[in-house]
């Protein structure tokens, strides 16, 4: 799907919530993501980088 | 063998990903605890941990952890990390219900990719800022009025959510980014409904529908049918409304939603309602109780035998109507609300006149009893309530005023 994986399945919410949900159902939030591994991967390249050019 | 912040970070990082929240902050709490020298790693686990706590919907704890992100991204004067962190303490702060506070948030984020010139960061910002206003608008006065008839300061929030989408809009289309439009056209269809625009909110949604389709996402095509459904319900087009709430229908069971099938349900039954089609009113709000009642959902439950009551009531099975205006009363009581427990002991009383009635006047049957409440609605009053459901009346007869257009 193209939503954010983590949307949670509203099957755990109880039908009077929704009904309470005026206005229309809403997208979800889209939150910032950051990353460990992807800052890591980025660190050891740099690194492996600047062994090559040395 | 000892365990490194980094090897626990990034195992943190797997599980968050694959939906285990509750595993993830375990595994970055511990991550803390180890502790890093490296702050951009720290930033990283304090990011992952406010998202993990947003996901479970321990706000409170999400905004430490985003305030944390802020302070150190500020103090390192690392500027991207600066920007993500103030959209996810937006985003925090707008589920808090504290607008003015995400405002600046989202403000901040939009100043640094423009500084940056980072044109996605740009579009997130704006998207948040949109759902912001759009929060704002529905949070100052919301149950009572009808959309497009707000308070001012109501219409002048939503107006801004729409101008925000639609700076978006420009971006992401600029950017050929689809999944990103279906979001904003879904959200500005919803903003233009609560404006009281109705064909551009259609027009939005048609165009959420349509990306939905082209990435087989079936929950926001299911989404889209029924917010299709709540416009046209206010465009006077009840059939073509049902439609979408079929459609809406078949993709909640598809999707083995139960709650969004209830909610599907409810609003055919109300949708046959306006159309005069009772029996089919019936079936639907039948199919709705039986939902709520296995949901253990006592306020859906009283809210189906509110709306039994009243369609039976139009077909004159006034034996029936009685049935569920009492298990109306009977919930209301429990569930302590008190403008509902007024409605269900008028429809009681209401209905042990006609009731009385009918018998009284030699058995007549039920068809003519419902010949008995056109004619004496003079010396019943509040039987009139009945008849004003033929049109949209019904939205304003509703127990919260809103339950069409959920």
């Amino acid at each position: 799907g193209d939503e954010n994986p983590e949307e949670a399945k509203s099957s755990a919410v109880a039908s009077s919530q929704i009904f309470h949900s005026d206005g229309g159902e809403m997208e979800p939030d889209t939150m910032e993501i950051k990353s460990v591994s992807e800052f890591f991967t980025k660190m050891h390249m740099g690194s492996l980088m600047s062994r090559q050019r040395g | 063998m000892e365990v490194s912040c980094l090897e626990l970070a990034l195992e943190g990082e797997r599980l968050c990903k694959v939906g285990d929240y509750r595993a993830g902050v375990s595994f970055f709490e511990a991550a803390i605890q180890v502790g890093t020298e490296d702050l951009q790693v720290l930033s990283a686990i304090y990011s992952q941990l406010g998202n993990a706590y947003f996901h479970l919907h321990d706000y409170a704890k999400a905004l430490d952890f985003h305030r944390h992100d802020l302070t150190l991204t500020r103090t390192i004067g690392d500027l991207l990390g600066e920007a993500k962190a103030s959209g996810n303490l937006g985003n925090t702060l707008k589920v808090l219900g504290r607008f003015d506070e995400a405002v600046v948030c989202c403000q901040r984020h939009l100043d640094i990719a423009r500084d940056i010139n980072d044109k996605v960061g740009q579009a997130r910002a704006l998207y948040n800022f949109g759902n912001v206003y759009h929060a704002k608008g529905k949070s100052i006065c919301w149950s009572g009025a009808e959309p497009g008839d707000f308070p001012e300061d109501v219409m002048i929030a939503l107006k801004k959510a729409a101008e925000y989408y639609e700076a978006n809009l420009a971006i992401v289309k600029e950017l050929g980014d689809r999944a990103a439009q279906g979001r904003t056209y879904g959200n500005l269809g919803n903003t233009h409904y609560l404006l009281g625009n109705f064909g551009k909110a259609v027009a939005s949604h048609e165009q959420r529908l349509l990306i939905a389709k082209e990435f087989g996402d079936r929950s926001a095509e299911r989404r889209a049918y029924c917010n299709l459904g709540n416009a046209f319900i206010f465009l006077g087009e009840f059939e073509v409304a049902a439609e979408h709430y079929k459609r809406s229908l078949q993709l909640a069971r598809q999707l083995k939603d139960r709650a969004v099938e209830a909610q599907a349900c409810y609003s055919l039954g109300n949708t046959y309602t306006l159309l005069q089609d009772y029996e089919r009113a019936i079936d639907y709000h039948l199919k709705h109780l039986i939902i709520a009642q296995d949901l253990n959902d006592r306020i859906g439950e009283g809210r189906a035998c509110w709306s039994l009551g009243n369609a039976h009531t139009a077909l004159g099975n006034h034996d029936q109507a009685m049935h569920f205006a009492e298990k109306h009363l009977e919930i209301c009581k429990e569930t302590g609300d008190r403008s509902g427990e007024l409605t269900a002991r008028m429809n009681v009383s209401d209905l042990q006149t006609v009731l009385g009635l009918s018998y009284s006047t030699n058995n007549s049957t039920l068809s003519e009893n419902k010949e008995i409440d056109y004619n004496l609605h003079g010396a019943k009053p509040r039987m009139s309530r009945r008849h004003s459901m033929e049109n949209l009346e019904l939205m304003k007869l509703t127990p919260d005023k809103m339950n069409v257009r959920t």
